[in-house]
């Protein structure tokens, strides 16, 4: 009687609350992965999904944080034999994939090199070449051996899974989502949205670019995108950078100089339709094809290796917005950059 | 209160009665055509509505608390027991002032008091979440018993008028 | 048994004062619900490392509210307004919060990583802006 009592007034609850719950969603923001990560659900389970999905994300953090002494990725650069688990495997074998499709844009190897600027550490400096170019011979995907659950690495070779894991950590939340039943929400992980559903009102997501000239002001738009059951992540020069001499250089580094990648963009978009593995690879592209540059990029994206799309911003101020998007976008109220629409 | 043998087997016929109707009405179930929780016919109001004139205010809080308990024990939550009381006596408190004035059919009556059910379930269900969001149902709920009470007024009334030339209505 | 007034049975004008009655109270409840908003009044969230979140419901501000927050080993001041929030100030090496300025619009979030702190926005009249931003 007594559990059924319970169980009752836990219904009567969820009854009571539901109508709620559809219209308003629960929402929790953690710092995790080195950044702010927001997730807004809607429905019965929120509380439940949300506490999951904080669950996992820290999970993830543990386990490829390259700063937590005792994660996976750690112990693999300090040249320990561990079995860093079929996980690990295959996060890095999905990042080689997306190397050798980019012909090298993307490289989870560049590790040494980023720390060598600071940029894993706070302590920001100009490395000077003889320097890059030491650390630059163990940079290279071919330095990672990789079995089903085991990987080593090359003396000297290290690797960060920062510029992919929080696509991964997106690709694991859909899959939470779907595993829960979530009909509707969002999640951004620095950079990386995942767009669930639809709005209540049936609409598709708007979700915002950030204007590379104005980083700070969260209001200072480029462009809306309208997506929905869509991954859309953002790599700019304008996330992390530090300014010295009177120059400015940022974290997006290009593996064949060891350097800023002068590529003439401040920020690439990559949106791809929700399926399993797309965050991952939106993650890994958007990098990729920041390094790539305007013209490779969109080359690329015209090869139809991979199914997606883009949003390039350029340092003079043009907006190159491919054509499956171009009834999914709007223009920034007041904008003052240029849209093209790419084919 | 003293009762007579008479009245005493009435009230428990009376208490029977309105069990039997709140378990008739659970084959009707409002909240499939009107999707929210606690939206009821209120049959067993009738019981009320003829006991309050047929008994007195007495007799009547008497059956709808022995009917509140009786029903939570059948029912097997007892947690529901807080719902049907707050609910149940906020009408009755109502409904015994609109019948004292005078000048009210019993369909007033009776709406009065399905309004004033809907009320007491609202504030029940706020007690007992310790969150405000059930009085979001509350228009809904009013608008829905000026229907549902008009109903049980119409049947009260079907019964006053049956049962006006029996027995039991001479003593 | 004593008998008791027999009711009116049938329907009286004064009656209809009683559906009227309930129809104004329907009316007015729905009124004043609709006003508060169904997302309820703007409200900052401010979660700081290791301490319970702590909810303020900004429009029953009257004047503006000075918080010091001690997390992370850094001291930040913000300030809270009826119509939004604002780090004025932070010893944190990054001075993004700072930066950041005043937020306004359910959705937007002030975050201080250095200092592990997020301050966020919720309710409010339904912002008009994107659901999220990237970037």
């Amino acid at each position: 009687m007594k559990y059924r009592a319970r169980s009752f007034a836990a219904l009567s609850l969820a009854l009571m609350l539901s109508a709620c719950g559809s219209s308003q969603p629960e929402t929790l923001s953690i710092l995790a992965m080195d950044t702010a990560m927001t997730f807004s659900v809607y429905g019965d389970d929120a509380d439940t999904v949300l506490s999951d999905a904080s669950l996992e994300v820290r999970r993830l953090d543990a386990l490829l944080s390259r700063t937590n002494p005792e994660s996976a990725v750690t112990h693999l650069n300090a040249g320990d034999q561990i079995q860093v688990g079929e996980e690990v495997c295959g996060l890095i074998a999905a990042a080689q994939e997306y190397s050798a499709a980019t012909e090298g844009a993307f490289d989870i190897t560049l590790a040494p090199v980023s720390t060598a600027w600071g940029f894993t550490t706070d302590s920001y400096q100009v490395p000077s070449q003889e320097e890059l170019d030491a650390l630059l011979a163990h940079v290279g995907m071919e330095h990672i051996h990789l079995t089903e659950d085991t990987a080593t690495l090359d003396p000297g070779t290290q690797i960060d899974l920062g510029a992919i894991a929080k696509g991964y950590a997106s690709d694991q939340l859909g899959a939470l989502f779907q595993r829960s039943g979530v009909e509707r929400g969002w999640v951004s992980l620095g950079g990386n949205v995942l767009a669930w559903g639809s709005r209540p009102d049936g609409d598709p997501w708007e979700v915002g670019i950030q204007d590379p000239a104005h980083p700070d002001e969260s209001s200072a738009l480029v462009c809306s995108l309208f997506l929905q059951d869509a991954f859309a992540v953002t790599s700019g020069s304008y996330q992390r950078y530090f300014e010295q001499d009177g120059k400015r250089y940022h974290h997006i580094l290009d593996p064949k100089t060891g350097a800023p990648a002068e590529s003439g963009l401040v920020s690439v978009t990559v949106v791809a339709d929700y399926a399993p593995g797309n965050g991952t690879m939106c993650d890994a592209l958007s990098t990729a094809l920041f390094v790539m540059g305007e013209e490779d990029a969109l080359s690329f994206w015209r090869s139809g290796t991979y199914d997606f799309e883009l949003v390039l911003v350029t340092e003079d101020g043009r907006v190159l917005v491919t054509e499956g998007l171009a009834d999914r976008y709007a223009p920034a109220e007041g904008s003052t950059y240029v849209f093209e629409t790419v084919s | 209160m003293k009762l007579t043998t008479r009245e005493l087997t009435l009230c428990a016929v009376l208490t029977a009665m309105a069990l039997a109707l709140s378990y008739l009405e659970s084959f009707f179930p409002l909240s499939l055509a009107i999707p929210i929780p606690g939206i009821k016919l209120g049959l067993a109001n009738i019981v009320t509505l003829f006991a309050l004139y047929a008994l007195g205010p007495g007799q009547a809080l008497m059956i709808l608390l022995a009917r509140c308990l009786l029903g939570a024990v059948f029912a097997g939550n007892m947690s529901a027991l807080i719902f049907s009381v707050l609910g149940g006596v906020t009408a009755m408190v109502v409904m015994i002032l609109l019948s004292r004035c005078g000048r009210l059919s019993i369909y007033g009556v009776s709406v009065g008091g399905a309004a004033a059910h809907s009320c007491g379930q609202v504030a029940a269900a706020v007690l007992t979440l310790g969150n405000t969001a059930p009085i979001y149902y509350l228009p809904v709920l009013l608008g829905v018993s000026l229907f549902t009470g008009a109903l049980t007024g119409l049947i009260a009334a079907c019964l006053f008028r049956a049962l006006a030339h029996t027995a039991l209505m001479k003593g | 048994m004593s008998l008791k007034p027999s009711p009116k049975l049938h329907p009286v004008g004064w009656d209809l004062l009683v559906v009227i009655a309930v129809v104004i109270l329907a009316v007015s409840v729905g009124i004043g619900l609709l006003g508060t908003s169904e997302s309820g009044p703007l409200t900052a969230v401010i979660s700081a490392d290791g301490q319970p979140e702590e909810r303020v419901v900004l429009s029953s501000l009257t004047e503006p509210e000075e918080r010091v927050l001690h997390s992370g080993g850094y001291t930040l001041h913000l300030v809270l307004s009826a119509d939004g929030v604002e780090m004025t100030t932070s010893d944190c090496p990054t001075q993004e919060c700072v930066h950041t300025g005043k937020i306004t619009r359910s959705g937007q979030s002030i975050v201080c990583l250095p200092a592990r702190v997020i301050v966020t926005l919720e309710g409010g009249a339904p912002a008009s802006g994107p659901d999220v931003v990237i970037g």
